[in-house]
């Protein structure tokens, strides 16, 4: 890579601002875990720094380090299928995952199929759900008496079409729920290969699918990859779906690494199976980057193109149903919960017995500061990874900083709920008391989502060519200019994707409310999560609807700012 | 305005060498052309120049100061990129204007600022200060462009876009102006016309031009110099003709329009004419050799045919018998390939209608001035 050398002193000090930014929130945090992971009990690493008294118990902890805790789980069996299970889940999800959706990024991205707009709409509506709801909602309609189940006996099938209760069950959430992850990504990168390689294709003679083999599909491949890795690991450390769904005999890492905290606050043992999963998805990631590098796959150049969509009628047509049948079913579920919130009670028949809106009631008389909770919590972890994602994909991009770029993706391999334990256990003691602030619960929110930011901005980034760059500086501008005047506002597009996706995901977000949130910061997801757990199904349901409805309207806001811009 | 010198300067990328002591000394006003095949080093030398690369050693003097601690946006060297580069995001205006307010920004105070990063960002035509809209207008008439100003650069020509980048780098009044393969994006027409204007405007400006090509006809057509590079050497500089008539090597001779290279013997002198044998051919040359082994270079347009059975006098010109292998009608000029010996060489002739071509499988004598044949 071409680097500009000279006069990086203003981009330096952003540089080591984030730096400090991970060091103290995520390594610290995580490096504490992995010591406790030893030790057995919680281990103040930051106070030891400023106090001596601290420091001494400390050290009194590092005597007792031992392998006492690592050779008791080993030996347990129950550890190994926890780990086999999680990866044959993320697996299983990851390929359907993407099978599903390479015809539907391709719809939405070269053809003019019928109903675009609704399809991509639609597809923002698993986005928008908490794990733990959408598992719910395929209980109502796959469940021993959910409705789904009722016309698949009605029609001569016998038990229940999907038990949802059951592997199986914990896959059909996940890929229903999780596929729009892997969507965007592989819509940007259909998006911004360069017709002409297709066309050239084409002029020698292939035909239509064999160029979408051989020169479409291999443009779009590092999306695809990196999509791939995306998906298994939110699959793999995803704890909504299971928590609700898995049956007993069924392990998975993060119901284990939860019932050790909650359950018997064995520390040590969340400590280690949180040592697992990183070092799983530390490989995945290599994995990726084995793919990917020394590609460059830059193509929009300073030379401007221009891209033609497909109109025919019989692909589009088929890419049409094709893809409102994968949309439909987060719809039902969604639908299925809408109906349950205004049930007085349902799960006799196909039908609830009563209508009522009273649930709408309680949550409106109760709970309204849930939902200004959740607004500015969003509002602030948006407007810290919108700052953090775009320089930290300028350096990955543009200074080829691998370590950032590793940095950064770390919390796609912590679960939220680990990463919840090890912030508490950093930051509940002088000298950085944060535990049980909204600042900590931003910070841990932001660094949560960030990798989400940084690979919708990172491939808007990778797009722009380092000439367009290149020509700011000759002009004058320092790179920090060229950086705020140019890359800023050609990556726009890419923030803007990252902020719904950042926002959305951080209303939903459960694990780490549940452990971060004090009481009068409460999220609506904490609120949901509460009420699933005191079986207060219908309001449950109905702060849901809610949520889902106030999200819809953020969406609709952010498209209208979208459309102003020229871009 | 200024002049670029460069002393001993070699670049490294690793174990790689890209560029070996050059030393070039362009002189205020001149219109320089870096010729070379792809890989020859000199994009990495107009790179280096323009503050993009970092010499691994030697210096770089633009009029007359050493730019080694100067980066890249202070050299004042404006550039054309290969690509263009311009920024999509911006029109045409804008895309002029934003050297002007990036001088401007560096010269206001922090609240300014403000004002003019908003300027830039919400981009805001008609909140440009009149001067400096006046200076872009003045700038985009001058390439013809005033009536596009608001136009986005992706709904322009590849030629107006051109212009555009053009018209960018010389607003700010550069002390050098850096043309990267400036018309390898255009078709051959428009290439045609765009050289014509090019050449015109940098001798109305009297600018530095630096100007990095591989394409031979481009460089000789429009500069006052050319440097002819290969793998990471200069190997000769001249003017054009100098280059053309007296070329240096093999590889100028042939990469400087087209040659027939014969490698021959030094058999002595005889009345001034060195003699030199070789497989094929015996011919005579007014050049003096300076080694026992030379290549031979004929340019094709200096050599004559003649029927098999016509009557040459030895004495004034060389003549070699050969046969015809082809011949190519090329409208004002046939070309033919004769076999002497054991080499094909190519014989351009100027055709007037009516004229005898030469068929293929023909005995036919080829007939070379004495002093049209170079030794190198």
């Amino acid at each position: 890579m071409n680097r500009i050398k000279n006069s990086f002193s203003g981009l330096t000090v952003v540089k080591v601002l984030i730096y400090a930014f991970f060091g103290l929130f995520m390594l610290l945090p995580l490096f504490s875990v992995f010591v406790v992971s030893f030790t057995g009990e919680p281990t103040n690493l930051l106070g030891s720094l400023t106090d001596p008294a601290i420091f001494n118990s400390t050290l009194e902890k590092f005597k007792n380090i031992s392998m006492d805790n690592y050779k008791r789980i080993f030996s347990g069996a129950g550890y190994f299928y926890a780990l086999k299970n999680s990866l044959v889940l993320a697996f299983t999800v990851t390929i359907i995952i993407i099978l599903i959706c390479i015809p539907l990024a391709y719809g939405i991205a070269r053809t003019k199929m019928p109903f675009k707009k609704t399809i991509s709409a639609l597809c923002m509506i698993p986005l928008i759900v908490p794990t733990f709801i959408s598992a719910y909602a395929f209980i109502i309609m796959f469940g021993r008496a959910g409705w789904v189940t009722q016309i698949y006996n009605a029609l001569g099938g016998e038990g229940m079409l999907l038990n949802p209760y059951s592997m199986a069950g914990v896959v059909a959430v996940q890929v229903f729920f999780f596929f729009p992850y892997a969507l965007w990504p592989l819509v940007a990168a259909f998006k911004v290969s360069d017709i002409s390689l297709e066309e050239a294709s084409q002029n020698l003679g292939a035909k239509n699918w064999f160029t979408f083999i051989f020169v479409t599909f291999p443009l779009a491949l590092p999306g695809v990859i990196s999509s791939a890795l995306l998906i298994f690991t939110v699959s793999f450390s995803d704890f909504g779906s299971p928590i609700v769904l898995a049956p007993k005999e069924l392990n998975l890492l993060v119901v284990e690494a939860y019932r050790e905290i909650s359950g018997f606050f064995n520390w040590g043992g969340a400590a280690i199976l949180t040592v697992v999963m990183v070092i799983v998805a530390a490989f995945f990631f290599y994995l990726q980057h084995l793919f990917t590098k020394g590609k460059n796959y830059g193509s929009v150049s300073g030379k401007p193109k221009q891209q033609k969509l497909i109109e025919n009628k019989l692909l589009t047509r088929v890419l049409s149903g094709y893809s409102l049948i994968v949309v439909l079913i987060p719809v039902l579920a969604m639908l299925s919960v809408a109906l349950q919130s205004v049930a007085t009670t349902w799960g006799k028949d196909l039908l609830p017995s009563g209508y009522t809106l009273n649930h709408y009631k309680t949550i409106f008389s109760t709970s309204m500061g849930n939902i200004q909770n959740s607004i500015m919590l969003a509002t602030g972890a948006l407007v810290l990874s919108v700052i953090v994602a775009t320089f930290v994909s300028y350096f990955v991009v543009r200074q080829n900083s691998a370590k950032l770029d590793f940095v950064a993706s770390i919390p796609l391999v912590v679960p939220g709920i680990a990463f919840g334990i090890a912030l508490i256990q950093t930051f509940n003691t002088a000298p950085l008391q944060l535990t049980g602030t909204a600042v900590l619960l931003i910070i841990a929110y932001t660094i949560r989502r960030l990798p989400y930011m940084v690979r919708s901005t990172m491939g808007s980034m990778r797009a722009i060519k380092q000439d367009i760059e290149e020509a700011a500086v000759n002009l004058g501008a320092t790179p920090l200019t060229a950086a705020i005047t140019i890359v800023g506002p050609l990556m726009l597009p890419g923030i803007a994707a990252g902020s719904v996706l950042v926002f959305i995901t951080v209303i939903k977000e459960a694990s780490v409310s549940i452990l971060l949130a004090p009481p009068e910061w409460a999220p609506m997801s904490l609120a949901i999560f509460q009420n699933i757990l005191r079986a207060e199904y219908y309001s449950a349901a109905a702060m849901s609807v809610v949520l889902v409805a106030l999200v819809l309207i953020l969406q609709g806001i952010a498209n209208l700012i979208g459309k102003k811009q020229r871009l | 305005m200024g002049s670029v010198k460069i002393e001993n300067m070699t670049k490294t990328f690793g174990d790689f060498t890209a560029l070996h002591d050059i030393n070039l000394d362009i002189e205020e006003g001149e219109f320089f052309a870096l010729l070379g095949p792809s890989g020859c080093g000199k994009t990495t030398t107009m790179r280096c120049i323009a503050g993009f690369e970092n010499p691994s050693s030697g210096s770089i003097y633009i009029g007359n100061r050493e730019v080694e601690k100067i980066p890249a946006n202070r050299r004042n060297c404006g550039m054309v990129f290969q690509s263009y580069a311009l920024f999509p995001h911006m029109n045409v205006f804008e895309n002029v204007a934003y050297s002007l307010n990036i001088k401007e920004l560096n010269a206001s105070n922090p609240i300014k600022q403000m004002g003019i990063y908003t300027r830039l960002l919400t981009r805001r035509f008609g909140k440009y200060p009149v001067e400096l809209k006046n200076k872009v207008m003045e700038i985009l008439k001058y390439v013809e462009l005033e009536n596009h100003a608001d136009r986005l650069t992706s709904e322009l020509s590849g030629g107006q876009q051109q212009r555009v980048a053009l018209a960018r780098a010389l607003v700010m009044e550069p002390a050098v102006l850096l043309m990267d393969e400036p018309l390898s994006n255009l078709d051959q027409k428009l290439r045609h016309s765009m050289r014509n204007t090019i050449r015109s405007i940098q001798q109305d400006l009297g600018i530095t031009t630096i100007f990095v090509t591989h394409d031979q006809e481009e460089a000789m057509s429009m500069a006052d110099r050319v440097a002819v590079m290969d793998k990471g050497h200069i190997v000769q500089i001249g003017t054009p003709t100098d280059l053309y008539s007296n070329p240096s090597t093999p590889f100028i001779a042939n990469f400087v329009g087209t040659s027939n290279i014969l490698k021959g013997t030094v058999e002595g002198e005889e009345s001034g004419f060195t003699i030199v044998k070789g497989e094929g051919f015996l011919l005579r040359s007014s050049n003096k050799a300076k080694k026992q082994e030379v290549d031979v270079i004929i340019r094709p347009e200096h050599v004559k045919v003649e029927a098999a059975d016509s009557v040459i006098d030895h004495a004034h010109t060389n003549v070699i018998e050969g046969t015809v292998i082809m011949s190519t009608y090329l409208g004002s000029i046939v070309r033919y390939d004769v076999q002497v010996g054991s080499y094909q060489l190519i014989v351009d002739t100027t055709y007037s209608s009516g004229a005898n071509i030469f068929e293929e499988g023909k005995k036919v004598k080829l007939t070379v001035d004495h002093e049209r044949v170079l030794l190198i």
